[in-house]
Formats: C-alpha cells, structure tokens, sequence
C-alpha cells in the first residue's frame, strides 16, 4: 500500500514546552506518538525514551528473528503486532527504570500510540489516552479505547459521556508508560483500504477539536500535511490549552492494482 | 466529635478519636494508626486540624496516599472521604455514619486536577470492583466461553463454517482473508470484524454489509444470531458452546 504522511506537532497556546513527541520511519511504515507528562521537562524526556524505544525495537525486530518478545504473545494477532506491543513494553520498562534512577524524575511517564502498516493490515498498539482514528468512507472511527478515569468510569456505567467531558478529571490516567514495572498494552487490527485516513493524535488536539471537525478537514484537504497544519491551527484557534500532535496517514492506492497486472502480463507475454 | 476508622476490605480495624494533636499514620509502632503491611512507609502520613479544617498530608511515602482515588501530597478532607493507605482505608467519620465507597466516587469534591496524573493498578480494580458490588453494569466481566463462529447459508465462499479466533476476521479475497470469497468483482475487503472487550464488531469494507436487512452505519456489535449480508453472501454469526 502506498501511504500518503502528513505530521505535525505544536507546542499550543499555554505550554512553556512541547512535552510531545512522535517519530516516522516511512520505510518501515511505522508512525509512534507520545504525550509525556512530568513536573520541570521530564515530560519530554520520556515520550522521547518511549518512541525511540519502540523505533529500536521494532527495526530490530525485523533485521533478527531471536529478538526477544516483552510482555505476552497473543495467538490472535500477527507477529508485527506482537512485535509492536512488545516494544512498547520494553518502553515501558525503559521509562520506568530511567525514572527510578533519578530522584526528579520520579514519577514521569507517557501516553503512545503506535501504528504498523504492512501491506494491507494496519497494526496497532497503545497505553494512555493518545488515540488513533480511522476514517472510511466519510464515516469517522476511534479504533483506541482511552485509558482514563473518566473513560473507565463510562465504560463500566458510572458516568455519561456528557459527564465526563465536563469532568474536571479528563487528565488522569490509569495507565501510562513507565509508572508502574508493567503495563498491559492494548492492541487492534484493520485491514484497510485505499482511500482511508489514519489519524494518530495526542488529546491536545481533541479537547479542541471536535471529531466532525476533523473528519471534514481531512475530507477537505488536498494533501495529508495539509490536513495536519489545518488541524493544529485549528486547536490553537480554538484555544491550544495543551501540546498537540497529529500524524496522519492516507491511503493512496495499492502497490499492484489492475492496470499494473495487466501491464506486467503484458510485458511477459511479449 | 470526628474520628477516623482504619479498614481492611471489609472490617473495621481501629478507631482515632481526632482531637487537638495530629494524628499519625504508618508501619512503625510510634503511629498513632500502626499499619503493619511493606507497602506502608514507617512514617507514611497525617492527619490534622488546620483553621477548622481536617486535612490529610503525605509524608513522602514512597507508595503514596490517595483520596478517593487521586494521589495526594495534602488534601481537605470531609465527612465520607477515605484515605487509601497501601490496602488498608481510613474513613473520616463525622457524623456517626461512613459513606459507601461507590458514594465517595462520585460525590466527593476533588481537587483541581490540570497536570496528567496516572492511577495505579489497584485503585482501578478498586473503583471497578465498587462499581460491580453496586450492581452497576460491568462490560469487563467474563462471561463463560463462547465460541464465536460465522456459518455461511449463501455465497461462493472457501467454508462453509469459520471459528472467529483472531483479533481481526477479513471478509474478501484478499490473502489474510478468513472467509475467501471468490469472484472477479469481489474486493480485496469485502467487510472485516474486530474483537473488542466486550463483543464483535462489524465493519465496513469495500461493501457497506446489512446485519439482519439493515445496513450498517459505522462499527456495528454482532449479537448471537444475527444474520450478516456482504453483497451476496450471507453468513449467520452464531456464539457455540
């Protein structure tokens, strides 16, 4: 699949710093996000320990079979996605150990989503409240489930989803990368199609920006980066409370469509 | 007059009259509520009276203390809060009557909260496990095991039965398809479904897919014996003991 990319990351309108973090290997096809958090920038240092971690790991997954898998191997997903999940805790246990090593660091950590392509199956793994969207055919999805008190608390019954929007608590996590000396990963996978739109995102975009309001400015945008500088000025338009970071993939069309047989059966067959 | 009651699940171990002097709260025996469990600091933290108000302060504990679930350094504290120390919690009884867990979620007053902060494992069962005891709705409980699976009654498909055991089931001729379709027109992705915690969820591909006549509008959840439309084929999904 050829992936059109477009990211972008902003400090925001508030911040002193940009405690966000996201890096691209478009050969590999692999997109990671992070939002850090920690007094003084220990914020940045870990979403910077975290998607490095997950780029290393992952990279290195593919050039050696015996690297090692962290965390449990699910039997009902494929090897890259293991493989990303597996990265993100040893991210984790990264962060974690960093942390215990420098008393001001106490206590730092961060969210990550990270999103796999390989051929047609998207893989996808994440901890926190960062997410990832799909949108096809006009129709906007939120494939990650966000690991916040509030969406807990929604989850189980307890809150409406009006409630926790107007929650003062939208900010607490109950899971994040190197906290605590585990953490269970959530993955997802989708097997995607030419036209869709993966958009991986850090909250400081969607407390400012609706989900319609993304839908149509990707929708409206020529190209993918387009769509990113459109999104974050948006949030900042908006009021840009918070960092905020989006990585956006596009689908543009298939490495071997029709024509493509067609012209290489053409071309053996003299 | 107020007293503090320290808890274990679900007896009541102790309880401090509060007074005039602080009361202290840790592993080592000169506490005023001795704690004797690893995960509590010798000198854990306090509680005292401050301009008519009764306030909680942790004493750089190295596991922490949380009130009604958030961390807290020093915090107010009311009638019904509970202090969560290790495993062990500790109720601020005014009136003669400790409030129920579940009513300290969701009424007590909590700080501002504009830095993220992060709870940790058992705090989550903690608010999971007061939300099941209260009779709310849970969708993170099992249920006993039930073998998802997709009977084919129309369409040139590859099977005619399929045992849903992946994260992702790909309808279409592609190769990581599960139910291959075969035709010239048929898409690489025809419609996929995807577990989630609580069910199976049916998407869009190529083809906009009908469960039981009615056309899908986003990620829909499969019910046990919904009858699913992909362009011609139809499949049954079916949970089998």
């Amino acid at each position: 699949m050829h992936i059109e990319i477009g990211a972008r990351t902003d400090l925001g309108r508030v911040r002193k710093n940009n405690e966000d973090c996201y890096l691209i290997d478009s050969s590999l096809q692999l997109f990671v996000l992070s939002d850090g958090m920690g007094g003084e920038a220990h914020g940045e240092v870990a979403s910077n320990l975290a998607v490095q971690t997950v780029l290393t790991h992952c990279r290195q997954g593919e050039n050696s079979r015996v690297t090692p898998i962290f965390g449990e191997s699910r039997p009902d997903v494929s090897e890259r996605t293991n493989r990303l999940a597996s990265a993100i805790h040893l991210a984790n246990r990264k962060v974690f150990e960093t942390a215990a090593s420098n008393p001001e660091q106490r206590g730092m950590g961060a969210t990550i989503v990270a999103a796999w392509i390989d051929a047609e199956r998207l893989s996808l793994a994440h901890v926190g409240d960062s997410r990832a969207y799909l949108l096809r055919a006009g129709s906007m999805d939120q494939l990650t489930a966000d690991h916040s008190l509030v969406a807990e608390k929604v989850r189980v019954g307890i809150l409406t989803p009006q409630e926790a929007d107007a929650s003062e608590l939208q900010s607490v996590l109950t899971r994040a990368v190197g906290t605590n000396g585990a953490v269970e990963v959530d993955t997802d996978e989708q097997a995607l199609l030419v036209g869709d739109f993966i958009l991986l995102c850090s909250d400081g975009l969607t407390r400012m920006v609706t989900d319609p309001e993304i839908a149509s400015t990707l929708l409206t945008s020529a190209t993918a980066q387009e769509s990113a500088d459109r999104l974050i000025d948006l949030a900042n338009e908006n009021g840009g409370v918070d960092n905020a970071t989006v990585v956006i993939l596009r689908v543009i069309e298939k490495s071997t469509g029709i024509f493509e047989r067609f012209k290489i059966w053409k071309r053996y067959s003299g | 007059m107020s007293r503090l009651v320290l808890k274990f699940e679900t007896e009541m171990l102790k309880e401090v009259p509060l007074g005039t002097r602080p009361v202290t709260i840790g592993r080592a025996p000169d506490n005023d509520i001795q704690i004797d469990n690893l995960a509590v600091s010798n000198y854990h933290a306090r509680v005292y009276v401050e301009a008519g108000s009764l306030v909680v302060e942790d004493l750089n504990s190295l596991n922490g203390s949380f009130l009604n679930d958030i961390r807290v350094e020093r915090a107010m504290l009311k009638d019904g809060d509970a202090i969560l120390i290790g495993k062990h919690e500790i109720l601020v009884d005014q009136l003669n009557d400790a409030a129920q867990p579940l009513d300290a979620l969701r009424k007590a007053p909590v700080p501002r909260v504009n830095e993220t902060m992060v709870l940790d494992t058992h705090e989550r069962r903690m608010l999971l496990d007061a939300a099941v005891a209260a009779g709310e709705r849970s969708q993170l409980s099992p249920e006993r095991f039930r073998m998802p699976t997709l009977i084919v009654s129309r369409g040139n498909t590859d099977q005619k039965e399929y045992r849903i055991a992946s994260k992702l089931t790909v309808i279409g001729k592609s190769k990581m398809a599960t139910v291959r379709l075969r035709g010239w027109f048929t898409p690489e992705v025809a419609a996929q479904i995807n577990k989630h915690e609580d069910g199976y969820y049916l998407g869009r591909g190529d083809r906009l897919p009908k469960i039981n006549g009615v056309t899908i509008n986003g990620l829909t959840k499969l019910n046990d014996g919904d009858v699913i439309d992909v362009g011609r084929v139809r499949l049954n999904f079916m949970y089998r003991d």
